[in-house]
């Protein structure tokens, strides 16, 4: 029903007065409808808030996650939503369009947020030979290249399979995954180390628990029944993930996904889901975060491959990670299993063989190798120590070393460009193609000394650069995860071994210094993506960094040294990157999302079929919700308790309505009078914005002063543009302890709220403005001008966009009315803002002139 | 104690015993129980003002529930609270009658305003069926 024409009949009848008791029910049914568009205005807000994080997500420089873009997706369509319903409460049946053009925006909001298809057609398990044929798609990209080596190269790869993505999505369907690592990804707080290390076990712990769909085990059995690896008896396996985007150029997952060596076949399943579970490793959710890779479209092949137990094994870089101009392939290399050289360790051997042709070995530095990794005889890798005639024997020959460099160069040319080969030779020597994979390359500008004249200072030199550049920090070790979890921004991260775990704190590392290990191991290839100065190998000499010591890290230099030096102006580095799958659909929401096509409300087009974005239904059901609520009101023969007009020396554009007992009975005539009003809060604004006098022009009549109020919040160029409108006065909602002020005009929104009673735990002041249209730099230096004396008055302030936010709760009443006063003051004096804006002189005059102001009010009066 | 009850509806132990932990804190009347169906058997012998109800969890769900509750004691306010974010289930809750639909990880304090707006409305509603009006402030 509504109410307006409710009121209209009742009053129009007759001249008898209705009942106390219809007066008191039409009282208590406005008061309702009020509810609802307090709650609407509080949706309003929410919604606004929530598409202002989703901009600022977008405008920031880092990575947001899908559920965080999710999250807030939901935030706003669901708070549009309650407007909806809301304004429906007010004005049934009056817009029927809504909910048609709600159901398509969500839709189309919805289509942006959707995920890549997981592949639903297509084998479970192809033959390794034929792993190309499935496509990256199918079977990952380090398959479908390994695949690729073997077919077009005619280099030994050892014998397999590939489980692929489509077996992935399998096993999360069957095992109903979806939906609950959504949810435990969307509770967590990534940024803290201990919220990460928690989900993601709990994420794997769903992984290690799941069951293989039956097809699956049917299909992998019958795979490696028809492997028959000639001289690889008893076939053992080795399950190496294959990730989709593991290989993207400059998102290289390097060591964050698991692999399982030598696992007897019937065990399989197990280790194939420890595999697939290392897609959710807080090393690899941390990277997805900061590159803005899905979570969701995370998915993983693995590859099944027969275990080749090496007498030696390593890493070919087909160019110098640091200098990609320098020719040359760089091998590193050690005993057994080239798993050491991957975890970057141990000590290995280096040989630099140059391309030739034909191919020379121009370097190599043999290390003293004391320890490798050997196939367990029962399952699983163990370190072994190296006999002593071994140790300082080089792990490759000459010739082994040329034959390796020369498949490396081949792989290098097959697929156009740098190659990060990882290789094994069997007890016979035979030379194994293990992974291959697009080198990153670092940046040769980057290349040298950082620091120089500083050899007083210096604490050490040695090591690789594994990262170069330079960067200052505290140096804190991390040896254990309570470690990692007490890691600090900007601290210098300092390992003994720099094992791919520390991965996620390289983030917030100011640079990396490992006693251990060199360019080639995981953590360093992850180093360089995030730009993180990187020395390691500085042996023994680096133990004597002292815990909490200010040190300056030189990678290039590969020198450490006391204290903050000044360094070389360097760009910021580049912690996400622009164009992310995170980003795209971030921009793609935005765009459905954020867009204002609704803009003058005495548009005829202004309808809830015009409304194309989340953005638009919010404007529409903010202005049909103030019309709903209060455009009638100045309709005569509107009952007591309604909207009066308030007259102060003559009437003003303010209508004041009470909602119970805010204003002294009984009252006649249209218009009410400050005197008359009972409400604290009320006196305690308006004694604000009288006190001291307005000096600027207009002049200060009273007609003028409404329009000065009027005004206060107002872009005066989007307000020529805006017819004036019954909508655009401003209302005082009342009772005698609560006060409701909202002033809009065209698209600028303040709103204060006060609750003031004896008992502080009640009490609260709210201040909320909101303006749209100005450019953004002068936005937001007019919100941080009222945020300043706001903080100043004792109110929590946030800016979310383009919303200034102000709150202060449970604060005794002789304080909330203070700072309603001094609101009310604000609100009075600070309307040209956007015009002194542009010059700092005045800025800084006006400043001063508020702050001394702010500091002479007087207490407000007692009503 | 607060003059309203809320009873907090999560099949996550860990989380609820927390949650509740927290509301009891701030002074907030507060239960919880594990599921949908303990939560109606809750309503049977309890009373409760404002239910906070998870989405998502095994058995019956947060929507069905809260249908329940809507059917047998429509006027409790019930909050819906989700780890899994869906304007689907978000819309379908709010067209239950859902008071409020919030997405984890959510502040106590926000929780509690929304908390004790719900109660505010279930007081509004209950008093335009037929008891005396508001006293406001």
């Amino acid at each position: 029903m509504n109410l307006v024409e409710h009121f209209r009949r009742l009053f129009a009848q007759g001249p008898q007065p209705p009942g106390t008791e219809e007066v008191e029910r039409l009282r208590a049914e406005f008061a309702a409808r009020y509810r609802c568009f307090r709650d609407l205005l509080s949706a309003n807000q929410r919604a606004l808030e929530a598409l202002a994080e989703l901009e600022q997500a977008q405008a920031g420089d880092y990575s947001p996650t899908m559920a965080f873009v999710r999250g807030r997706v939901t935030a706003t369509a669901v708070n549009v939503f309650r407007m909806i319903q809301n304004l429906e409460a007010l004005a049934p049946d009056r817009y029927p369009g809504l909910r048609e053009s709600f159901k398509a925006v969500q839709a189309s909001v919805e289509a942006a947020l959707g995920s890549a298809p997981a592949p639903t057609e297509g084998p479970l398990v192809l033959p390794l030979e034929r792993a190309a044929s499935g496509g990256e798609a199918l079977s990952g990209p380090k398959m479908a290249v390994l695949g690729r080596v073997a077919a077009e190269l005619g280099l030994a790869v050892p014998p397999g399979l590939v489980i692929t993505t489509r077996a992935y999505a399998l096993v999360v369907k069957h095992n109903g995954l979806t939906e609950e690592i959504a949810r435990l990804l969307q509770i967590a707080d990534l940024e803290r180390m201990d919220s990460l290390l928690a989900t993601c076990s709990q994420i794997q712990g769903l992984f290690m628990r799941a069951e293989i769909p039956p097809e699956l085990a049917q299909a992998v059995q019958e795979g490696l029944a028809a492997l028959a690896p000639a001289g690889l008896e008893p076939l053992r396996l080795a399950l190496r993930s294959s990730a989709q985007g593991e290989d993207a150029p400059g998102a290289s997952f390097a060591g964050q996904f698991t692999s399982e060596l030598n696992v007897e076949p019937s065990r399989w399943d197990e280790a194939y889901l420890g595999v697939i579970a290392s897609l959710y490793s807080p090393p690899a959710v941390s990277y997805r975060r900061h590159m803005g890779l899905r979570d969701e479209d995370a998915a993983m092949a693995v590859g099944c491959l027969a275990m080749i137990p090496a007498r030696a094994g390593g890493v070919a870089y087909t160019a110098d990670p640091l200098d990609p101009g320098a020719p040359g392939v760089l091998i590193s290399s050690c005993w057994g299993l080239p798993k050491a050289v991957v975890d970057g360790t141990w000590d290995c051997d280096q040989f630099r063989v140059s391309p030739g042709p034909p191919p020379r070995l121009a370097d190599s530095q043999v290390a003293a190798k004391e320890r490798r990794y050997v196939c367990d005889p029962v399952e699983g890798v163990l370190p072994t120590l190296v006999g002593p005639e071994l140790r300082q024997e080089p792990s490759l020959s000459r010739s082994q070393a040329l034959e390796l460099a020369r498949a490396a160069l081949k792989l290098q040319e097959h697929f156009h460009g740098p190659q990060d080969v990882e290789w094994a030779l069997d007890q016979g020597g035979k030379l194994y193609i293990l992974q291959c994979r697009p080198l990153p390359s670092g940046r040769a500008e980057d290349q040298g000394a950082l620091v120089s004249g500083a050899e007083e200072k210096l604490i050490l030199r040695g090591g690789v650069t594994a990262s170069p550049g330079a960067a200052s920090g505290k140096v804190r070790w991390v040896q254990t995860g309570g470690d990692a979890v007490a890691f600090e921004e900007g601290e210098v991260l300092a390992v003994e071994q720099p094992l791919p775990r520390w991965a996620p704190l390289l983030g917030r590392a100011a640079a990396l210094v490992g006693v251990k290990g060199g360019a080639a191991g995981h953590l360093a290839s992850v180093a360089r993506e995030f730009g993180v100065p990187a020395l390691l190998g500085v042996g023994p000499g680096g133990r004597e960094l002292a815990p909490g010591r200010e040190v300056t890290v030189d990678a290039g230099g590969r020198a450490v040294y006391a204290g903050r030096l000044p360094l070389p102006g360097r760009p910021a580095m580049a912690k996400g990157l622009p164009d992310t799958p995170v980003r795209r659909a971030l921009a793609q929401v935005i765009a459905q999302a954020a867009p204002l096509n609704l803009l003058d409300p005495e548009d005829p087009s202004f309808t809830p079929e015009a409304c194309r974005t989340l953005h638009d239904l919010t404007r529409f059901c903010h202005q049909k919700a103030v019309e709903e609520m209060f455009s009638h009101a100045a309709q005569e023969h509107f009952p007591l308790n309604a909207a009066r007009q308030l007259y102060y020396h003559a009437p003003m554009q303010w209508w004041i309505i009470d909602l119970d007992d805010g204003v002294r009975r009984p009252l006649s005539g249209k218009y009410v009078r400050p005197e008359d009003i009972l409400c604290a809060p009320f006196h305690a604004f308006w004694e604000g914005l009288l006190e001291i006098p307005w000096q600027g022009p207009p002049p200060l009549d009273a007609k003028g002063m409404a329009s000065v109020m009027f005004q206060a919040t107002a872009n005066p160029a989007l307000a020529t543009g805006v017819k004036s409108n019954l909508a655009e006065r401003n209302y005082f909602l009342i009772t005698k302890e609560f006060l409701n002020l909202q002033s809009r005009v065209g698209f600028h929104f303040s709103s204060l709220e006060a609750m003031v009673t004896p008992l502080a735990a009640d009490n609260l002041v709210s201040f909320c403005f909101r303006g749209g249209a100005a450019d953004p730099a002068r936005r937001r230096a007019r919100l941080a001008f009222l945020e300043e004396f706001l903080a100043g008055l004792g109110m929590a302030v946030s800016i979310k966009g383009d919303a200034l936010l102000a709150r202060a709760e449970e604060l005794p009443a002789p304080e909330c009315l203070a700072m309603v006063k001094a609101l009310g003051y604000l609100i009075m004096h600070t309307r040209q803002l956007d015009m002194i804006m542009a010059s700092p002189q005045r800025v800084e005059h006006y400043r001063a002139k508020i702050a001394s102001d702010l500091a002479s009010l007087g207490p407000p009066a007692d009503v | 104690m607060s003059p309203f009850k809320v009873l907090v509806v999560d099949d996550e132990r860990d989380f609820l015993e927390s949650l509740v932990r927290r509301l009891q804190r701030r002074s907030v009347d507060a239960a919880g129980v594990t599921s949908g169906e303990a939560a109606l058997e809750h309503l049977k012998v309890h009373k409760a003002d404002v239910v906070v109800l998870d989405v998502k969890m095994p058995g019956m769900n947060g929507i069905e529930a809260l249908r329940h509750i809507k059917q047998l004691y429509p006027e409790v306010e019930v909050i819906l609270l989700t780890g899994h974010a869906s304007v689907e289930s978000g819309v379908e809750g709010l067209a239950l009658e859902a008071f409020d639909y919030l997405i984890k990880p959510v502040k106590l304090d926000e929780l509690i305003e929304r908390i004790m707006e719900a109660f505010d409305r279930r007081k509004v509603v209950g008093d335009l069926a037929g008891s005396p009006p508001p006293k406001q402030g």
